[in-house]
């Protein structure tokens, strides 16, 4: 075999001698032949003497079983209709109501910019609650979750990437409801003819209230019943809002909710404070989609580009590999790779060069106590709920220089 | 601005010459083919194309000057007699000096992707400054409200731009991969925008179809929709080279790809690693953003066409019908790229590379000490600039036999992978240690390891 006379030549500068395990997978790899020869009975045109010497039917090169499968089947609508468990169902009935209810909220708001403005953000709760369903349901199957070959992360990723997807939904919203409100602005002062029917028939004090109220149930049902943008929300960590109770602290909720209570108290103004309330509200609304749209594209966006947690993120592992190169085995670390996978996993890849003298039981200590370091100090524990699992490898170098 | 100009003339030339290469030609002129002189007259188009691939700098002006006097044939000639940096413009090279004050700004000029988006911005900026002047000394709402498209187009190419840019930082503690990603981000970005965008027309198109809004100021508009039309032509022909190349791509991984490939590794100018990997590095971001210049583009034709019709006919639903055609042809064009975009950020190995990967993979066992390998994660790495090029990169812990030094396995292992073209970082175990996560995954995939623990 050319591999394994390969193998010497490479082997020889380092450490030369004689291999048993060489011996032996000759033997693996040849016996199935010879014990076919001699036990077959029936057609023996493969391995009939003729064949043999002649070579016609070639046997293929020994491969050995793959780890990994090549790739896993993507469900199609049908199965993962199938696999769907009856409260998963409950679950996407209900995210397709929170869909109808976002249709109704806008085609109702025609006349208010700041109900159009809050069907927006509703636009999004609902988006975001049918992404977790999807979500739930393709966890139903092996490609989700299980890495291999063509995915090598499984299909997780994909939530990161649809994350970024409705981020830049927030930010087209964001902007075009600005644009809107500068052509309506623009209109006004100019004092042009109106042609646009928003400027005679307000919405009716009912119908506003009926909005609102419709936009705060679906937003409670969602965040109690399906978590959306707990995920999200975990990895953005605003802190000014993190001490509020539990539903208000997630700042999809807490604008979605505030907004739509505002927006209930619009009524009780007078016609010309409502104009100028109406149009500021729209214009908060735009703004701060605007800005959280921004900050979830950059978290997002930083998964996507494969690194680690921002600025927080970065200071840690700075820290975590101070206190790795001050272990008395580790030389220096040459390489660290510190990234997040998706919302669940993160990845954590060293190249150390490990002093000479270190025998395989304390490298191994050494690896579990790296292992352990990184899981206990970036992956938030069980305890909070937060759990992110970090896969740890390391390449151990001994140095050959000192 | 000046220097802007005389690209317009150059891509107006341009566009007389006949032919299929009137996209590609102000992009054309390779100048590394000087020794490939024998066969290139019948190579002449693949080269042209192939060389688009490689990102090479191509010369607007270096064309423009040339081109009325000879045959597309006769680049090359000019390019070897040309000084080092051939590739940019005359006012390219006017202005490089002075930009070396900014580092951010040379940064830009000096690339020849980020500096045509950047030209393309100053002038959609420009115009847009203009217009929205004019349009408040006029008190026209329809000049201010394109102005304010306008603005949004600005910072479109601003974030591409600012992708471009980002491409060629380098690795760092924080993103150790490097940004190779951030353009294909960016085009996904683009593309989801471009998809919303189309959403929100088609729905505005309904409303106008449903009430029967007349549009008003039709001469107005016309000049308007014109004058966009106008910049964004400018734009197509900036950028328009990136679609054909797209769209060659995706018509398969055939035999030109191959030979474009080629020239390249013989031309040194393209970092590829050593192995083949029949898919190309296609420019997402570039890619995204031609699709919004076309897709404005299609927005002015569109208004320019249904304005005349709405004069003649007088009927109201021209500009809606219009408008609903654009919606489903943008909506059509970006799909191709969010689905590319998406599957690189994913991390998702293509199906040619695959095949490889797994060769390479089961080699591993045959490596002497090694009994198995466990959680092997591999994924394509495009960072730019370093001569790992466009490689795998991953992660693979392998188990050592009870008789095998663990150094050496692991330098067997590294060499191996190295061959291979796989950049790889490798843990090595000795069999019988259950202490690595990847043991678990390991039990649940028993056959590769015939012996027990």
């Amino acid at each position: 075999m050319s591999s394994t006379e390969e193998d010497g030549a490479t082997l020889t500068p380092i450490t030369p001698g004689p291999n048993p395990f060489n011996f032996q997978t000759q033997v693996i790899s040849t016996t199935p032949v010879k014990s076919n020869i001699g036990q077959r009975r029936g057609h023996r045109y493969k391995h009939s003497s003729i064949s043999t010497q002649h070579q016609i039917f070639q046997e293929p090169p020994p491969r050995p079983p793959p780890v990994l499968p090549a790739s896993l089947p993507i469900p199609t609508l049908r199965e993962a209709w199938k696999s769907m468990r009856k409260d998963q169902r409950l679950r996407l009935y209900w995210s397709l109501c929170h869909l109808a209810v976002a249709m109704y909220i806008f085609y109702k708001s025609e006349g208010s910019l700041a109900a159009v403005a809050l069907s927006h953000l509703v636009f999004f709760d609902a988006g975001s609650a049918a992404v977790c369903v999807a979500v739930e349901v393709l966890g139903n199957f092996e490609v989700w979750r299980r890495s291999s070959i063509r995915h090598p992360f499984g299909l997780e990723r994909a939530e990161v990437l649809t994350g970024f997807a409705m981020s830049v939904f927030l930010l087209f919203g964001g902007f075009d409801l600005v644009s809107h409100n500068l052509k309506h602005f623009l209109e006004s002062l100019g004092n042009h003819e109106s042609h646009h029917e928003h400027e005679h028939g307000h919405v009716s004090a009912s119908s506003i209230d009926i909005i609102a109220g419709a936009a705060i149930v679906s937003t409670l049902i969602s965040a109690y019943g399906l978590k959306n943008h707990a995920r999200i929300a975990k990895v953005m960590r605003v802190s000014y809002l993190a001490h509020l109770p539990s539903i208000l602290s997630n700042p999809f909720h807490f604008l979605t909710l505030s907004f739509s209570a505002l927006i209930a108290l619009l009524p009780l103004m007078s016609i010309a404070l409502y104009t100028w309330l109406d149009r500021l509200i729209c214009a908060v609304i735009s703004f701060a989609m605007f800005a959280v749209g921004f900050r979830v594209a950059v978290a997002q966006g930083l998964m996507l580009l494969m690194s680690y947690g921002g600025n927080d993120g970065n200071s840690a592992v700075s820290s975590i590999l101070r206190e790795i190169e001050s272990d008395a085995g580790v030389q220096r670390v040459e390489n660290a790779q510190f990234w997040q996978v998706h919302y669940g996993l993160c990845m954590a890849n060293l190249k150390l060069s490990v002093a000479r003298g270190y025998d395989e039981v304390s490298l191994g200590k050494l690896r579990n106590r790296i292992s352990s370091l990184i899981q206990n100090r970036l992956g938030e524990g069980y305890g909070h709920g937060g759990y992110t699992r970090w896969e740890v490898t390391l390449q151990m170098d001994t140095d050959l220089v000192s | 601005m000046a220097g802007w100009k005389r690209e317009t003339t150059a891509g107006g030339k341009s566009i007389l010459t006949p032919g299929p290469d009137s996209v590609s030609t102000p992009y054309a002129p390779p100048i590394q083919h000087t020794h490939d002189h024998g066969n290139h007259d019948h190579h002449d188009h693949h080269h042209s194309h192939g060389h688009d691939h490689h990102h090479h700098d191509h010369n607007h002006d270096h064309d423009h000057h040339h081109d009325h006097k000879h045959d597309h044939d006769h680049y090359h000639p000019h390019g070897s007699t040309q000084d080092q940096n051939p590739e940019r413009s005359l006012f390219t090279r006017l202005i490089l000096p002075y930009t070396a004050k900014f580092p951010l700004l040379h940064a830009i000029v000096s690339e020849k992707d980020s500096r045509r988006i950047f030209y393309f911005m100053v002038l959609n900026f420009s115009f847009m400054i203009v217009q929205a002047f004019y349009g408040y000394l006029t008190d026209s709402l329809g000049l201010l409200s394109d102005s304010i498209h306008m603005f949004f187009d600005c910072v479109a190419l601003l974030v591409g731009l600012l992708a471009a840019v980002m491409s060629k930082w380098p690795p760092s503690q924080r993103f150790p991969y490097g940004f190779g990603k951030i353009e294909t981000l960016s085009g996904f970005a683009n593309g989801i925008l471009l998809m919303l965008l189309s959403l929100e027309i088609a729905f505005e198109a309904f409303e106008r179809l449903w009430e029967g809004t007349k549009t008003k100021r039709l001469g107005e508009l016309f000049v308007v929709s014109s004058l966009g039309l106008a910049v964004n032509l400018v734009g197509m022909m900036a950028f328009g080279h990136h679609h054909h190349h797209g769209h060659d791509h995706s018509h398969g991984h055939g035999h030109g790809h191959d030979h474009s490939h080629d020239h390249g590794h013989d031309h040194g100018c393209s970092s590829h690693g050593g192995h083949n990997h029949g898919h190309d590095h296609d420019n997402e971001n570039m890619h995204g953003i031609y699709l919004h210049v076309l897709a404005d583009t299609l927005g002015s034709v569109s208004v320019i066409v249904s304005t005349i019709l709405t004069s003649f006919w007088g009927w109201a639903g021209w500009d809606p019908l219009a408008s609903c055609l654009i919606a489903v042809l943008i909506f059509l064009s970006s799909k191709p790229l969010v689905m590319s975009s998406a599957k690189r950020l994913l991390l998702s190995v293509p199906e040619t590379t695959e095949y490889n990967l797994r060769n390479t993979l089961g080699g591993i066992l045959n490596q002497r000490g090694v009994v198995s390998y466990a959680a092997p994660k591999f994924w394509i790495c495009d960072r730019t600039g370093t001569d790992a090029g466009w490689s795998l990169e991953g992660v693979v812990h392998v188990v050592a036999a009870k008789n095998a030094s663990l150094n050496d396995v692991r330098e067997r292992v590294l060499d191996y992978l190295q061959k291979e073209g796989v950049v790889a970082i490798v843990q090595v175990e000795r069999e019988g240690d259950n202490s690595c996560w990847c043991t678990r995954g390991r039990a649940l995939n028993l056959p590769s390891t015939p012996k027990p623990f």
